[in-house]
């Protein structure tokens, strides 16, 4: 099994605190794994350092077999790493349609001159774009929504818009900080569902922060527990249910008593 | 009915007019269509830096006078032709504006605004100070514009230069914010973050925009180096920003064709109050305050609300409020059930 993103001895301290000390991880290619841990773990952290928004100290990530350490976001998007956040990231200002269009940007190879004088490339680029964002739309079921500005979704739909912009440009790994966030049951199976076949049918691997512990059991295939900015375990969803130090961090030392 | 509301029949009434003014109208009233063109062109320009692009940036009216005086001095020093001077006018305010795009990568909001601020006042400076080659507060004439072989003398060249340059720019404007350019620019105002995060490079964005805005502000100073045959550095000062800043937000930011209203109606306005001493200023700042107090998303807005056909592309965050009530009917519009863990 080869593993589709790789970090290595990864530390990451603010000043002279320690967000993440000595983590080192394989994430098996066309798996769903989630990180979890108590709050202040590192998971965010983690995720940051990932998609290079926060350099770290110390240690290497690989895509494959490419060194991503160094590199600008942006850069990293490039390769195929591709992230979603926490709080809503849809652009405001734009359709949902074209907000999925934006997610296609590296796709486009027109510059000013080819905008300006509506080349021809320019013109059958953008007919591209809007047809693979309404094919993208549709995979979600929202194609309806295409035409509406993105700040008029409810919370939860703007959420699934932004794992859908975020997939639609056939990323190889993308980084999901915690999708389940204030959406509602309902939502929430939708959203396991809705992961389950991203990975099914497009092979992506997907690494996910999440605090809803009954969704990240469900869907992950590979379990990374952090704790105090390191690992302490790893493994199937059954096996790391199981293992006492796990317990132990989310319960603390009373539990055994 | 809805083509002759639309926004194709209103720039055709527009551009038409101002292309037949000069044929009737007097000496004061060319100028100060001339003058609409102008403005036209700055609030496109700076529409696409602050308006799609999100920089907040304070250095237009520094561009402008780059423009001019790089324009008008490039013929007084060197004796250069104008088809030479304001070309190379036009670059040098492209290249200052693209400089200020290095901050901007660090800095945003209110920071790069005092930082840009801080550069258009040192330009004054200069303009101001440097008298040996700006020729100092008391500014300077440029050599008049010859414009044989054609049978048009520099009043009438200049005219019709600046409007074809205002109907090419605002095309240009257009072309590219509907474009993947603009989404890029759109999305790095909105979320840079994410958008960095689906590719989009940030620095080659923001340098494009302040790139552009260099241009357009370059083109309009070379223009107006030409139109008034003077040149001098209180036609650039805060007031002057804060007027093309007025122009964009009375016609909408982020808008194109709000830019084109913005720069005509500001225009018009300040020429019909300026017979009474100090009215400018405050019939220009009452503006201001009501624009951005009841109407921060500028009156391109309204005109899209009433009239048909007036639709663009990548529309602003706040301008329509109306759509947005229905569409969040699922039970959950802000975070609520958090299922514990």
């Amino acid at each position: 099994m080869s593993a589709a993103l790789r970090i290595e001895n990864v530390s990451v301290s603010f000043g002279g605190v320690s967000a993440l000390d000595e983590v080192s991880a394989d994430f098996p290619q066309g798996k769903i794994i989630g990180i979890i841990g108590p709050n202040g773990a590192g998971k965010t952290t983690l995720l940051n350092v990932i998609c290079q928004m926060s350099p770290p100290d110390k240690g290497e990530v690989f895509l494959g077999e490419r060194r991503l350490t160094g590199m600008k976001p942006n850069q990293v998007a490039a390769l195929g790493l591709r992230r979603t956040f926490q709080a809503s990231q849809l652009f405001a200002g734009m359709t949902v349609l074209e907000n999925m269009m934006t997610g296609l940007h590296l796709m486009s190879t027109t510059g000013l001159f080819g905008a300006v004088f509506r080349t021809r490339r320019m013109r059958d680029e953008e007919a591209e774009m809007r047809r693979r964002a309404m094919e993208a739309l549709d995979y979600v079921g929202f194609a309806h929504f295409a035409h509406r500005p993105g700040n008029a979704l409810s919370f939860g739909q703007q959420r699934i818009v932004e794992i859908a912009r975020t997939l639609i440009y056939e990323p190889k790994v993308v980084l999901l900080d915690e999708p389940a966030v204030g959406l509602s049951v309902n939502r929430v199976a939708e959203l396991d569902a809705l992961l389950r076949r991203i990975r099914d049918e497009r092979g992506v691997t997907l690494v996910m922060i999440e605090h809803v512990i009954r969704l990240v059991m469900e869907v992950s295939d590979h379990i990374v527990v952090l704790s105090s900015g390191r690992k302490i375990a790893e493994g199937d969803p059954s096996a790391v249910r199981n293992d006492p130090t796990v317990v132990e961090a989310y319960l603390g030392h009373q539990a055994h008593a | 009915m809805r083509a002759l509301l639309g926004k194709k029949a209103f720039l055709v009434l527009l551009f038409g007019t101002l292309l037949l003014l000069p044929f009737g109208a007097n000496k004061y009233y060319v100028f100060a269509a001339n003058l609409v063109m102008l403005y036209i062109i700055l609030a496109l320009g700076l529409n696409l830096l602050i308006g799609f692009a999100g920089q907040l940036a304070f250095a237009n009216a520094a561009m402008y006078g780059i423009g001019a005086y790089g324009t008008g001095l490039l013929m007084k020093h060197f004796a250069l032709p104008y088809w030479l001077s304001a070309p190379a006018g036009v670059v040098i305010a492209m290249a200052a504006g693209t400089l200020l795009a290095l901050p901007a990568l660090r800095l945003s909001g209110i920071y790069l605004a005092l930082t840009t601020l801080a550069f258009a006042q040192f330009t004054f400076w200069v303009m101001t100070h440097w008298t040996s080659v700006t020729f100092g507060a008391g500014g300077f004439v440029p050599p008049p514009i010859d414009f044989a072989p054609l049978p048009i003398n520099q009043e009438q060249g200049i005219y019709y230069l600046s409007w074809v340059a205002a109907l090419l720019l605002y095309i240009v404007a257009k072309n590219a914010m509907e474009s993947p350019i603009g989404r890029a620019f759109v999305a790095i105002r909105d979320r840079d973050v994410a958008a960095q995060s689906l590719g989009v490079d940030l620095f080659r964005y923001k340098a494009l925009a302040f790139a552009m805005s260099g241009f357009y502000a370059g083109v309009a100073g070379a223009l107006y180096c030409g139109m008034l045959g003077f040149v001098g550095p209180e036609s650039f000062d805060l007031l002057q920003m804060v007027m093309h800043k007025g122009a964009v937000v009375l016609g909408g930011m982020g808008s194109v064709l709000g830019a084109v209203i913005g720069g005509t109606l500001l225009t018009v306005i300040l020429e019909l109050v300026k017979e009474f001493k100090f009215s400018i200023e405050i019939a220009f700042g009452g503006l201001l305050m009501l624009f951005v107090l009841f109407q921060p998303t500028g009156l391109v807005v309204f005109v899209k609300r009433w009239l048909p056909g007036w639709e663009e592309r990548l529309h602003h965050a706040e301008d329509d409020g109306a759509e947005r009530a229905p569409v969040a009917a699922d039970g959950e519009s802000r975070p609520q059930t958090q299922a514990g863990d």
